[in-house]
């Protein structure tokens, strides 16, 4: 049987549509001239890092813990990278610390299940 | 074990599908192989024009300074060229002045470059470019000969009437025969043959040695005059291991104002180019060409992968029953999860090998017409198939979910 669905909070909400958008517009950056000319694996690490994000967002939207886990997975692994290839961008920091306090605070009142 | 087991069904769901389904699997695909299809054939022709570009450049010499008349940078509507028209062109007595005084100078050429009718015989071939430079050319430019030699300095000195032709007027002009030897006539004069540039194909700047035949400076003064400023009379120095092109030009800048005797507060009447400018210039222009490729494939491949997504709602919804019966057996929601996103990546990777396929069959077809090698190279392959991967995740994450969401008993109960 599959558990009842959770209520989502409007923050969540808002939170994962603004992730899907900006899903939306990032992911032709996979290829990227300039994210290229970094390596040859660049553009594979940063898709993974899309696809993740994306799949992140539909956990979030479904109130799942593993979508706030792989938020966060997600997120440090794509600081280090922009760290790695010097290229932070504190207004895109400042977003996704903003999504992972607005997300925390539920994370109890999320389903722990797939 | 359930890894490869889930691997296997999941192929194996994804060929019934195609086959099933033929008509619609393959319009769906179309989507993700024409986006592969562009963003690779676009990174693929801009590589190569790239790797040409820097070949050609390479050849010009990227060490290596040039003394003209005019700069090579600027243009447009705003470009001044009142301010460098009555400049006078660099001339001879200027090289052997660069060549005692320039301490960072490994070596200096003079030339001139014009077009003239190349005969042997019956057969001629018009338009050919002739360059007309002095001993050290050879030390400046970077060149091969692949018969015979080049000149010797008594020869460059002298100014006999020898020359070093391309490879491509070679075989033109004797077919059959070694050019070595035998006497061509440039603009009437008599020339003989000494030595054939290797061939180096053709040049995205132009000027490949292959339809170029190359006389001494000195034999070409009773031919034309060397001082006309529609040849373009320059001096070419190549700068010593270890000394910056800034430096050298540092240097030159002091030695032309000294040698025209310009005052501190008088404008250069001379331009010092560099190769670098028309790799910038060059690079602009391919950054473009890459980002609107990039945009336009982009979408592209978007617009395909909401057609994968398209094709899994479907096969979810014509197998809700299938995977009740799968759940009541005691599949787990991810098994279900997975098959249908390794079904959606496996549609979505032959789309995009397909698009692969096609770029890398273009290349053979496009890189002997053109002239130039245009290749699929490692990278843009690793690019395709990543891209088909991600867009097969992102689009069928999402009907997969529903699927391993589905109630098993209305599941089963759905028609």
């Amino acid at each position: 049987m599959q558990g009842a669905a959770i209520k989502r909070p409007v923050l969540i909400t808002v939170v994962c549509i603004l992730g899907f958008t900006w899903i939306v517009f990032s992911f032709p950056g996979v290829f990227a001239p300039s994210l290229k000319k970094l390596g040859d694996w660049y553009p594979a690490l940063f898709g993974i890092l899309v696809a993740t994000s994306f799949i992140s967002y539909i956990g979030l939207w479904h109130m799942k813990r593993w979508g706030v886990q792989l938020f966060l997975i997600s997120f440090f692994v794509k600081e280090t990278l922009l760290v790695l290839i010097n290229d932070v961008s504190y207004a895109g920091l400042f977003l996704s610390v903003f999504f992972i306090c607005s997300i925390l605070p539920f994370y109890k009142r999320m389903d722990v299940n797939l | 074990m359930v890894f490869w087991s889930l691997f296997k069904e999941s192929i194996v769901f994804a060929l019934q599908a195609l086959v099933s389904n033929k008509l619609r699997s393959i319009l769906s695909l179309l989507g993700i192989t024409i986006g592969i299809f562009a963003v690779i054939m676009v990174f693929t022709i801009v590589d190569s024009l790239e790797q040409n570009l820097r070949k050609s450049v390479q050849s010009l010499g990227d060490d290596v300074v040039f003394i003209q008349k005019w700069p090579w940078e600027g243009g447009g509507p705003d470009y001044p060229w009142w301010k460098y028209l009555n400049r006078p062109v660099p001339d001879y007595k200027e090289l052997n002045y660069v060549l005692e005084n320039c301490d960072g100078a490994q070596s200096a050429a003079f030339m001139v470059a014009g077009n003239a009718t190349v005969k042997y015989k019956s057969s001629s071939i018009e338009n050919v470019t002739v360059i007309c430079a002095s001993h050290q050319y050879d030390r400046v430019k970077n060149f091969e000969i692949a018969e015979g030699r080049y000149f010797t300095e008594i020869e460059s000195a002298s100014g006999r009437p020898v020359g070093v032709i391309g490879d491509v007027l070679a075989k033109a002009l004797f077919p059959n025969q070694s050019a070595v030897g035998q006497t061509i006539k440039v603009r009437g004069a008599k020339v003989l043959v000494i030595g054939v540039f290797k061939k180096e194909g053709e040049s995205i700047l132009g000027g490949s040695p292959d339809t170029q035949v190359l006389i001494p400076v000195n034999y070409a003064r009773s031919l034309i005059d060397i001082n006309d400023d529609d040849l373009d009379p320059q001096i070419m120095v190549r700068a010593k291991p270890g000394i910056s092109n800034d430096e050298l030009i540092s240097e030159l800048t002091g030695l032309m104002r000294s040698r025209r005797r310009l005052s501190p507060l008088e404008e250069p009447d001379f331009a010092l180019n560099q190769t670098s400018i028309i790799s910038n210039v060059f690079d602009d222009l391919f950054n473009v060409v890459g980002i609107a490729g990039w945009i336009i494939g982009g979408f592209s491949i978007l617009v395909g992968g909401f057609g994968i997504a398209n094709i899994m709602f479907v096969s979810v919804k014509e197998r809700t029953n299938i995977i009740g019966i799968q759940k009541s057996l005691g599949a787990k929601n991810y098994f279900i999860l997975m098959q249908f996103l390794f079904e959606s990546v496996f549609l979505s990777v032959i789309g995009g090998f397909i698009g692969l396929l096609i770029v890398y069959l273009l290349t053979l077809v496009a890189g002997d017409s053109a002239g130039m090698e245009i290749q699929l190279s490692r990278s843009n392959v690793i690019l395709g198939f990543t891209i088909s991967i991600l867009i097969g995740v992102v689009s069928g994450f999402v009907p997969a979910y529903g699927a391993s969401q589905l109630d098993p008993v209305e599941a089963i109960r759905s028609s």
